[in-house]
């Protein structure tokens, strides 16, 4: 805590490295997050719902504009970094990169997904990296309502019906190691997150944290012990960008979040 | 389950009625008058049941008119 104060903290090489690493996962996992959520506007099983899509998908999109500006102080070109990088490029979170086929994979993705990018943030609260730190509090105040609407949702479809808590059991069995695994191995890129105090606590640590958070939701839906019963796999796992080596998020999901079609039009 | 939502721009101002929206419960009304009507600054913001409304009179009908 020493080094929490108001002036900023200058980065060593491999803090400065891991940092721009870590806001680059948390930039690009919001980006395809809201894009999943703006694929529910239409097609939500409420008017509201569809409401809730819209200003979810806003949310995070502003979340990531804001933290891809974060990286001009780290010399890199922003704008080829939102709008120049092609799908295997990306490092968002795994359980991202497909559009789930129905509402449970959506609520799944609202509960798992959002919320593990919460945990981390929270671990940021007291950054010795100030910009990051100045940051946080505003996107976790907006947050609060994104769990809200995961946690509402998901206690519908635990007592809804056999049919509808299968669906929520198959949605979130489908993604839970991926999320887990997203948050790292205690590597060497966490370590020098902890040594600068640019993040108080690593993969294992925000791994106890998410589940503990999300331990009554698991209970209510009779999945208490699903990650309980998992160990990520950190095989190809690369600590940088957060995610196997070798996957990607579909081209064409990355095509219309570059917004290129829109680009084809662009009048100076 | 109609919800009818109120909010006022700043503390001492009355609550002021901002519309209505659908939910199956107050936890959902909750978040969908948030996501549905922040858009403006407001001081705060509640949804109440629109059932649990007790009519108290209307001037359109007259007194001992039964609905």
């Amino acid at each position: 805590m020493a080094r929490t104060t108001t002036a900023s903290v200058e980065l060593d090489g491999a803090a400065r490295t891991a940092t721009h690493d870590l806001i680059l996962s948390l930039a690009d996992s919001k980006r395809l997050l809201g894009m999943r959520y703006a694929e529910w506007i239409l097609g939500a099983p409420e008017l509201e719902a569809g409401i809730a899509c819209a200003s979810m998908a806003q949310d995070e999109w502003g979340h990531a504009r804001l933290l891809y500006a974060l990286l001009k102080e780290f010399d890199v070109d922003v704008d080829r970094v939102e709008h120049g990088r092609e799908a295997d490029e990306y490092c968002n979170m795994v359980a991202l990169d497909e559009a789930p086929d129905d509402w449970a994979g959506l609520i799944a993705i609202n509960v798992l997904c959002d919320g593990a990018l919460t945990v981390q943030l929270e671990a940021l609260r007291a950054s010795s990296y100030v910009p990051l730190r100045q940051r946080v509090g505003k996107l976790l105040e907006e947050e609060s309502f994104h769990a809200a609407h995961g946690a509402a949702w998901w206690r519908r479809f635990a007592s809804a019906s056999d049919a509808s808590r299968t669906a929520l059991h198959d949605a979130v069995q489908a993604r839970a190691g991926d999320v887990l695994a997203w948050f790292g191995p205690d590597g060497p890129g966490a370590r020098t997150l902890i040594g600068a105090s640019v993040a108080d606590g690593a993969g294992s640590t925000l791994r106890e944290r998410f589940v503990e958070k999300i331990a009554p939701l698991l209970a209510s839906a009779g999945l208490g012990d699903v990650f309980t019963n998992i160990e990520p796999s950190f095989e190809s796992f690369e600590e940088a960008r957060r995610r196997p080596h070798g996957r990607a998020p579909d081209r064409a999901t990355i095509q219309r979040i570059r917004g290129d079609r829109n680009r084809e039009f662009l009048m100076d | 389950m109609i919800f009818e939502v109120f909010a006022r721009k700043s503390r001492g101002e009355p609550l002021r009625h901002i519309g209505n929206l659908n939910a199956p419960d107050a936890e959902l009304a909750r978040v969908y008058a948030f996501n549905t009507y922040d858009e403006e600054r407001w001081f705060d913001m509640w949804v109440t049941p629109r059932e649990h409304f007790v009519e108290v009179f209307n001037a359109e009908r007259q007194n001992g008119d039964v609905r």
